[in-house]
């Protein structure tokens, strides 16, 4: 961070090498497509950079920039026009999709977060997708950990549902 | 039927979440309610399907698309850096508005067809320049004083800005050279450098537009992408001169000036933010090269123009009922729209007349001075331009 702040390219590299992977998937996970995904995962590190003297170091590192992934992927589905496509959503595959079964799973699963609302949607994602536990959770979305428990549980239920009734 | 603490208790033991008791409590529960396990096993199976999906990797282009947009450390300073996303929007838009004629120019214009024009008869000055001469001499402090950003600075909230960012002859503008040379303008740097500046940065009136719906779609539009990635907009990031703008506190004293505050905010400046001609205007390359040419940046580099734009006599003028009706009159958007006006704009007779000691003299005259202290005569003026053209 220091080094950063020092000019030190090397470490913004590292910093970019360290978080990009995590950033991307958070918002790819949120908003169903690679391009939106890359959008907010650049935005998301030029916002970084720029307020990297006002990030305070008393407070997690990865909260902070996570905060601001979520945060910029819930501005981006504000200003996505209502209707997605589920076409869209062929960016939920995994890596792995040469496996039938990753990919079928992937598939189903995104078309399934879709369903949910942004803000439970962001406590899933946070929770299975970037294993965070409630209170990191809560301290990323800056929400009370009961509301984090509420949230994801109640996800939870819908994602099952969606699974079951609709996209499986 | 489980109740709200069980099917919690369920949850967080699939999450990994419960104590040694809660775990106890959890199989307990499980062991007596097959409901229970139900829930257990249901939610196993999607933490599983999270796991099977795993993550999904970063495309390779990605990485180096976030570095080059970032500053460069090299030459950027840490303030640079600091300010960075911001100010990427901050020099477009300003630098549209500015370079474009948005309201500055609009400003200018219109001070030029009459306070100017009534100065050059008054001096003897050749009127076929003066007309356009001012629109140049007014546009820079204009430009200086009326680009602090103030929630009432409607700039960034206004459609027309995001319908520029749709304009290929803006973006062409924008990566052309008369671009960069207006940005790297000593005026503009110490501009965007200043205290004063920062303070608009830290605004809640500059928060609240940075959160507007106009804001967003400006950064998200493909417009912006390329401006952001153009070579031009990378040159300026990096350059020392942007690096040595963070550093000057020259902009203060002009932006305290509440005048110009006003000014932007004015009535006036709206009713000639949509004006019909004026937007014709910005849209003409001929005005363009004007206002990137060198003659051009030093007369907006004067003293004289400053003062000028500082007097009370200019907000005057611009605030006075005459000036908004010439500047909504058919006859001003008729001689704002003729070929003449333009060639004479683009002529080198004009821009030779704008880079003139004899120009640069009128500009500091003390007649000159006196006649724009004359509301009066600058009202009286402005009619007599106006049936000019209308003749």
């Amino acid at each position: 961070m220091q080094r950063c702040l020092e000019g030190d390219q090397g470490a913004a590299g590292a910093l970019v090498d360290r978080y990009q992977q995590r950033l991307f998937n958070v918002a790819l996970r949120m908003l169903g497509t690679v391009q939106d995904a890359e959008d907010v995962t650049q935005t998301v590190f030029l916002n970084a950079f720029t307020k990297l003297r006002t990030y305070d170091p008393k407070y997690r590192f990865f909260s902070w920039i996570y905060r601001m992934a979520v945060n910029e992927s819930l501005n981006a589905l504000k200003r996505r026009k209502p209707i997605v496509t589920l076409e869209h959503e062929i960016g939920l595959q995994s890596s792995g999709a040469a496996a039938d079964g990753a990919a079928e799973a992937a598939d189903r699963l995104g078309k399934a977060l879709q369903t949910l609302k942004p803000d439970d949607r962001a406590v899933v994602v946070l929770k299975h997708f970037v294993s965070f536990s409630y209170q990191e959770i809560a301290d990323v979305l800056e929400i009370p950990v009961q509301t984090v428990k509420s949230r994801l549980f109640t996800a939870r239920e819908r994602l099952r549902l969606a699974l079951d009734e609709g996209v499986r | 039927m489980l109740t709200r603490d069980q099917i919690e208790l369920i949850h967080q033991e699939v999450d990994g979440a419960n104590t040694a008791e809660g775990s106890a409590a959890f199989r307990s529960l499980v062991a007596q309610d097959p409901e229970a396990g139900a829930l257990a096993a249901a939610l196993r199976d999607l933490a599983g399907m999270f796991t099977q999906v795993g993550e999904r990797d970063v495309p390779p282009h990605l990485t180096r698309t976030i570095l080059d947009a970032l500053p460069r450390p090299s030459r950027a300073s840490p303030r640079a850096i600091l300010h960075r996303a911001v100010e990427r929007l901050r020099l477009v838009t300003e630098g549209m508005e500015a370079v474009m004629t948005k309201k500055t120019v609009l400003i200018g214009s219109a001070a030029a067809a009459i306070v100017i024009v009534v100065a050059g008869i008054v001096t003897g000055f050749p009127p076929s320049g003066h007309d356009a001469g001012t629109i140049g001499g007014v546009e820079p402090a204009t430009r200086y004083h009326g680009r602090t950003m103030t929630e009432a600075d409607v700039s960034l909230k206004n459609p027309d800005i995001s319908a520029l960012f749709q304009n290929d002859q803006v973006l062409h503008l924008v990566q052309s050279d008369a671009f960069r040379s207006v940005m790297q303008n000593d005026a503009f740097r110490q501009l965007m450098a200043s205290d004063a500046f920062r303070q608009v940065m830290a605004s809640d009136a500059f928060r609240q537009a940075m959160a507007s719906d106009a804001f967003r779609q400006i950064m998200a539009s493909d417009a912006f992408r390329q401006i952001m990635m153009s070579d031009a907009f990378r040159t300026l990031q990096a350059s020392e001169a942007f690096r040595q703008m963070q550093a000057s506190d020259a902009f203060r004293q002009l932006a305290a000036q509440d005048a110009f505050r006003q000014m932007a905010a004015s009535d006036a400046m709206r009713q000639l933010a949509a004006n019909a001609a004026y937007r014709t205007l910005q849209a003409n390359a001929a005005f363009r090269d004007v206002m990137a040419s060198d003659a051009f940046r030093q007369v907006m580099m004067s003293d004289a123009y400053r003062q000028i734009m500082a007097s009370d006599a200019f907000r005057s003028v611009m605030a006075s009922d005459a000036f908004r009706q010439a500047m909504a009159s058919d006859a001003f958007r008729a001689a704002m729209a003729q070929d003449a006006f333009r060639q004479a704009m683009a002529s080198d007779a004009f821009r030779t007349i704008m880079a003139s000691d004899a120009f640069r003299q009128l500009q500091s005259a003390d007649v000159f001075r006196s006649l724009a202290q004359s509301q009066a005569m600058s009202q009286a003026f402005m009619r007599e331009a106006m049936s000019q053209q209308q003749q």
